[in-house]
């Protein structure tokens, strides 16, 4: 094995992982009513193209792609249209969707099975990716074939696949590539495939070290990373690979790599070989404020209650409910919204373990300059923020700023440093619109 | 359960480190303590109440500033206060009155920092701002004060009475009466003087005269400069101000800071370095030949360098910033020790420096990640 790599920055949050880790993938059937949102990608919403009443089937579109940066939604169940309507979603906002009551859970082939994925051309991979539904299953949600149509000139030489977890608590990916290696194996060549690279490799942190050698073992390179958080994030993972800095405001493109999530790869993999649009992902249910934690193969759509109950229900000192991790993922008031695409945990905390700590002045004690992995001065920025200098919050790089998190997490005055810099990036960005 | 459960959103991230302002503040007391034991040894009980006066009266200023201004007064409890008070009497000569830690401590926190905000928003180090007030108001209690290590434990019999210097080399020291000062430090600035003297007599041509002050000057200097005198300042018996006694044990409590990670070493290290920098290039009668560690070891600026020079709120919080931070304070207190009419120059330079923070940290932002590199 070679010496784990890392960058420099960030911090060391406990793992919590363990609540959830030994916990094998339990498949949960698709509930009654299945609330399929339109916009599980990043960009433009679906168009809805079923009506109330409408029958569909298993895979079966029901929102067309709206433009370069959206992409196609599909029925995860077969059943009957109930509603085409707003509904809570994780993000908290409410967001359109298309509610449908399950019949039954079989077929959704939809597309003809590919078993030799060679046999095809890249432009011909990439185009079932896109039809498939497929987008980046870590988090942030990117349609997957767009970071594999890089524009003409730009050339790609490395693609790392991306099974870091950094986030605590969250087990989903770990699991995955300790259940599903063979998938996620063939989901990397098919990548590396479309993009014309031989160099690909996937990242995982020390923490998970039967990950790495049973990767290993199924003929992967592995690279190891220490465990230190955010080493998930794109940049930070690229320059632990590559040594590259993603250039600021560009893309990881521009220095020639791509990044695609160890979940991505099991979808690539499945609308490819098994011709089935991306239906289903791995969501952790974890915390101490749910019975007993657990890693569940679940239907888009699910509501996060049924994954609570799945997982025992609450438990009494439950508190806050978050979709995502505890570092950057979203506090939600119900448990009445969907499973996405991107959904990677439902976390629910108890007040010993969420953050329970007023705000103080910041006493410049430096530690969130030292700790930022994009090398910003978020207490500066915040500052700024706070007496609403845009200007200056600008100038000092606000707009660099990913919301990782790991400044207010090291902050010993429990600033707010993040809510503070993307209040000035909403304020920066909207005053760049006016002028 | 019934009826749809609703939670309380709040803002990400949702888990935070247990490294809280009030449990800095305390480790930095905890890092004191050695010091204020060795205070307590070398200067006697008065040595520890005036640390206990001017803490109480930090904290009783604080509370008032809190209630006066109707902020929440736990504020007062938080160790920020206690930290300004100790490091107000640390800074203070071990045989002052207790009125003058009571004013020095009030005035540290109700204008070196209430006055500013309070906590985090003061933008010189309030215990040096106090130290300053006092150096102005009452310049002969702030330098008359001294005593002489274990004086109170032996009296007149004290073999330590001449201030760290050792008795022996002292005696040595042909004319030694023109020793009456009472620090190390005043000490060497007295054969400064000396040399100043012998150049005027060489001008007026009494090369007598000019050849034997030079001589008393290089023999107080050798007295200084030797091993018994290193093992004193280390140990701490000499003559200063409270804190700054015992070397040793203020790395004690240095050390236990860095373990606990709230010193940071660029600032220490930094401005300790230059200070011995400067001494072996300027300190001397020539060009490097001066006595770094004699510079390094004597005075406040272990004390300061350790507690002062890295006082989170007024220096800067940048990598970069941190290390031009400690040059400059380091150059401004050997400027100080050197050419300036004080013996010791640390308070002064750390106040001066601590006005640039808001600049230098401008001006020293790290390179934001991604921003022009090359990647070839």
């Amino acid at each position: 094995m070679t010496k784990a790599r890392t960058f420099r920055g960030g911090t060391h949050p406990p793992g919590s992982k363990n609540l959830s880790s030994g916990c094998a993938i339990r498949r949960i059937p698709a509930p009654e009513l299945v609330v399929v949102p339109l916009c599980q990608h990043l960009g433009a919403p679906s168009n809805p193209i079923v009506a109330k009443g409408d029958r569909v089937e298993r895979g079966q579109e029901i929102g067309s792609q709206n433009g370069f940066i959206s992409l196609p939604t599909h029925s995860p169940v077969n059943g009957t249209v109930s509603a085409v309507e707003d509904a809570p979603m994780p993000h908290r906002r409410t967001g359109p969707a298309v509610i449908i009551e399950t019949e039954s859970e079989d077929g959704g082939q939809v597309f003809e099975p590919w078993s030799d994925h060679t046999a095809h051309s890249p432009e011909e991979l990439v185009e079932r990716i896109r039809l498939a539904g497929v987008c980046g299953m870590g988090g942030a949600s990117f349609p997957t074939y767009v970071k594999l149509s890089p524009p003409p000139g730009k050339c790609i030489d490395t693609l790392v696949i991306n099974g870091v977890e950094c986030e605590p608590y969250l087990t989903a990916d770990h699991r995955l590539m300790l259940e599903n290696p063979e998938d996620i194996k063939l989901g990397m060549e098919i990548l590396a495939y479309c993009l014309g690279v031989d160099r690909y490799l996937v990242g995982i942190e020390e923490n998970k070290p039967d990950a790495i050698e049973l990767m290993e073992k199924k003929g992967c390179t592995v690279l190891p990373l220490k465990v230190r958080y955010p080493q998930g994030a794109e940049k930070q993972l690229i320059d632990a690979a590559t040594g590259r800095e993603v250039p600021a405001g560009g893309l990881p493109m521009d220095i020639g790599v791509v990044v695609q999530n160890v979940g991505t790869a099991v979808a690539v993999a499945r609308a490819v070989r098994d011709g089935e649009p991306s239906l289903r992902r791995i969501v952790t249910v974890t915390g101490r404020g749910v019975a007993s934690p657990g890693n569940y193969d679940t239907s888009v759509g699910t509501p996060f209650s049924v994954l609570i109950e799945a997982s025992g229900g609450y438990t009494e000192d439950v508190e806050r409910l978050i979709s995502g991790g505890p570092m950057m993922g979203i506090s939600l008031y119900t448990d009445e919204v969907p499973v996405t695409k991107g959904t990677s945990g439902v976390l629910a905390l108890t007040s010993s373990e969420a953050r329970d700590v007023s705000e103080g002045p910041c006493i410049r004690c430096g530690k969130c300059v030292d700790a930022c992995p994009l090398r910003l001065t978020p207490n500066l920025i915040a500052l700024a923020a706070e007496n609403g200098r845009w200007d200056m919050a600008e100038e000092f790089g606000a707009l660099n700023c990913m919301a990782c998190g790991t400044c207010s997490y090291v902050c010993p005055s429990g600033r707010y440093l993040v809510h503070y810099i993307k209040k000035a990036q909403d304020a920066i960005r909207a005053r760049g619109k006016e002028s | 359960m019934s009826g749809p459960r609703r939670f309380e959103l709040a803002m990400s991230p949702h888990v935070i480190s247990n490294q809280t302002t009030r449990k800095i503040m305390f480790d930095v007391i905890i890092a004191l303590l050695p010091a204020l034991a060795a205070a307590t040894w070398f200067f006697g009980p008065g040595a520890f109440l005036i640390v206990l006066v001017s803490t109480a009266t930090a904290v009783m200023a604080e509370y008032l500033c809190l209630k006066f201004m109707k902020r929440p007064v736990s504020f007062a409890l938080d160790g920020s206060a206690m930290v300004t008070g100790m490091l107000l009497a640390f800074n203070l000569p071990p045989g002052v009155p207790f009125w003058l830690p009571v004013l020095g401590s009030a005035f540290a926190i109700v204008v070196g920092k209430q006055a500013f905000g309070g906590l985090g928003h003061n933008i010189v180090n309030p215990a040096l701002l106090g130290r300053a007030f006092l150096v102005a108001s009452f310049p002969v209690l702030m330098t008359a004060g001294w005593t002489a290590p274990e004086q109170w434990r032996f009296g007149d019999s004290n073999v330590f009475d001449t201030h760290g210097i050792p008795a022996v080399e002292i005696a040595a020291v042909p004319q030694a009466d023109a020793i009456s000062g009472a620090t190390p430090l005043n000490v060497l600035k007295q054969s400064f003087d000396l040399d100043g003297s012998a150049g005027i007599a060489r001008q007026d041509g009494d090369l007598q005269e000019a050849g034997m002050l030079e001589e008393r000057a290089d023999a107080i200097r050798s007295a200084l400069y030797s091993a018994a005198t290193y093992e004193n300042l280390l140990i701490g018996r000499r003559g200063g101000c409270l804190g700054e006694t015992s070397v040793i044990l203020l790395f004690v409590g240095g050390i236990y800071l860095v373990i606990r990670r709230v010193l940071e070493l660029r600032l220490p290290l930094s401005y300790l370095g230059t200070v011995a920098l400067f001494a072996w290039a300027f300190g001397g009668s020539g060009w490097f030949d001066g006595d770094p560690l004699f510079h390094v070891l004597s005075g406040g600026v272990v004390l300061g360098g350790i507690f002062m020079v890295s006082d989170m709120v007024t220096t800067p919080v940048t990598p970069k910033g941190r290390i031009i931070f400690g040059i400059g304070a380091g150059l401004i207190t050997m400027v100080i020790r050197r050419w300036g009419g004080y013996p010791e120059g640390c308070s002064y330079s750390i106040l001066l420096m601590n006005l640039t923070t808001p600049l230098i940290d401008r001006y020293t932002r790290p390179r934001i990640f991604g921003e022009v590199k090359d990647n070839g």
